[in-house]
């Protein structure tokens, strides 16, 4: 028995959330959170999705295992271990999809600098570099090598416009308040500051919801 | 693709969400603790109650295992006074969601903490303990435990599916017909997505940065999420130009020392 489990019996004041659903609400969260804002989030940090991985493997085995029993008790076990597998992986894969889609919409962008290199995985980051050196290769022996030399760059800054697309990141989001908090906002016709209460339901725009999101205050929905 | 679903969570993947909420059963067989990936079931001793998320209790009741126990805001009474509320008492805005549940903090006697933060007392420096906050659908709120008069955020989810796949322990546990409980649903329904709709022409005079919807639920969300965050985005973008403006001359003004007013631009308001 973990220390966790013989504490939480013993001691009233105990209250921990187990490891797991912590989890599960941290990759629900990253996932609500992927699917809705418009810029690429931070590759999770503190090692969520190498436990996630490990685990998914170790649930794998056991129903492999699982699946050689013809006992019946088991049989119920094993269609409700596989079907929260299937529900899990679900939300891994849409996740997944979620961020190398924004990846692939703007890939010179988050290549550009190293801060938002650091958003992406290490896979993330191979891919991206590997795929848009593909398309460069592509785009030269198609049509750009007949470019004149000085028109052949694909990150043209000239003029003050940059030739790499970036995300807007102005576009509204709707959030959920996890704290009372006192937000600044800015508008077309005011900027204003307002005092959100928790449970609060706001849109605004994706770069003031931002530095909520990142303090733990505001959850994308 | 890689995703071709538009940014925003669409209705199959609300109703995801929504199946992992918790809801409250009372098996009819035993059935040991079963190890998932989001953490171990409770075990099943009739005729305790438990607590599982929605699409085991759904799978449960389909094989006949389990009956569902339906959460106390599905109550006829409690739904007729939610639309009270909506239609007489708050016309303009939604009924609100429900509290936060708190437990009493022992150390600090008058003080709560929200349930659901990183442990109390002397323990908090465990394995990096952090607070993390729970919210829908983690948050216990269609359990039979739940306060009636609020609708949390999955109600429309969970009540239709609990009618549509339990619809006779929602009759029994009641003490009134699924059809009542559909009727008072579809009102409900209908008042709030007029709600919404007449909402939406308050998003005209959206300049101000931030606009509050306090209950709202998932589904009217993902319905109206296309058309609301169209609308901001398009407010924003035709007042681009004048913002712009807007802004510099604010600037200026904040570098001359701000002795005078800023003075309102009629120009600004009209589009």
């Amino acid at each position: 028995m973990d220390i966790d489990d013989i504490l939480r019996e013993v001691d009233p004041t105990f209250h921990s959330i187990p490891r797991e659903k912590r989890d599960l609400q941290e990759l629900t969260r990253a996932w609500i959170a992927e699917r809705s804002a418009p810029e690429l989030l931070p590759w999770p940090a503190n090692g969520l999705f190498e436990r996630i991985n490990s685990n998914i493997k170790h649930q794998i085995e056991k129903v492999e295992e699982m699946t050689g029993d013809t006992d019946p008790k088991t049989n119920f076990a094993l269609i409700v271990i596989q079907t929260e597998l299937e529900r899990y992986r679900y939300l891994v894969r849409s996740y997944l999809r979620a961020r190398i889609a924004k990846i692939d919409r703007h890939t010179l962008h988050y290549l550009s600098t190293d801060d938002l290199r650091s958003r992406l995985s290490e896979m993330e980051l191979a891919y991206a570099t590997r795929h848009q050196a593909l398309l460069h290769n592509h785009y030269l022996s198609s049509f750009l090598s007949s470019f004149p030399a000085n028109l052949q760059n694909l990150n043209d800054a000239a003029a003050g416009i940059s030739m790499i697309e970036t995300p807007d990141l102005e576009s509204a989001v709707f959030i959920r308040l996890l704290k009372d908090t006192f937000v600044e906002v800015r508008g077309v016709d005011a900027d204003g500051a307002v005092n959100v209460k928790e449970s609060d339901i706001a849109i605004l725009r994706w770069s003031d919801a931002k530095p909520l999101v990142e303090a733990g205050s505001a959850e994308l929905i | 693709m890689a995703m071709p679903l538009p940014p925003g969570l669409a209705h199959s993947e609300v109703a995801f969400l929504a199946e992992m909420e918790l809801v409250t059963v009372v098996p009819r067989q035993r059935l040991e603790s079963i190890d998932l990936l989001g953490g171990a079931t409770p075990p099943l001793r009739p005729p305790h109650r438990t607590d599982l998320p929605l699409w085991l209790a759904l799978l449960l009741k389909k094989q006949r295992r389990a009956n569902i126990v339906p959460p106390h805001w599905l109550h006829p009474s409690s739904l007729s006074e939610i639309i009270h509320h909506e239609t007489k008492v708050n016309p303009k805005a939604f009924s609100a969601p429900p509290p936060t549940p708190v437990r009493a903090d022992t150390h600090n006697p008058g003080h709560a903490h929200r349930q659901g933060s990183g442990g109390g007392g002397a323990q908090q420096q465990q394995q990096q303990q952090e607070q993390l906050l729970l919210s829908a659908p983690f948050r216990a709120s269609c359990t039979a435990d739940a306060p009636a008069g609020y609708l949390p955020y999955h109600w429309l989810e969970v009540a239709e599916s609990l009618l549509a796949h339990a619809g006779d322990d929602v009759a029994s546990a009641l003490g009134a017909s699924a059809g009542e409980v559909r009727g008072l649903l579809r009102d409900l329904v209908e008042v709030r997505a007029a709600k919404m709709r007449s909402s939406t022409a308050d998003l005209e005079e959206f300049g101000g940065g931030l606009m509050s919807m306090r209950g709202v639920g998932a589904v009217e969300l993902a319905e109206s999420r296309g058309f609301v965050l169209g609308v901001v985005d398009g407010v924003r973008k035709v007042g681009a130009s004048a913002e712009a403006v807007r802004r510099e001359k604010e600037e200026e003004e904040g570098e001359e020392g701000g002795g005078e007013e800023g003075e309102s631009d009629e120009e600004m308001g009209i589009f």
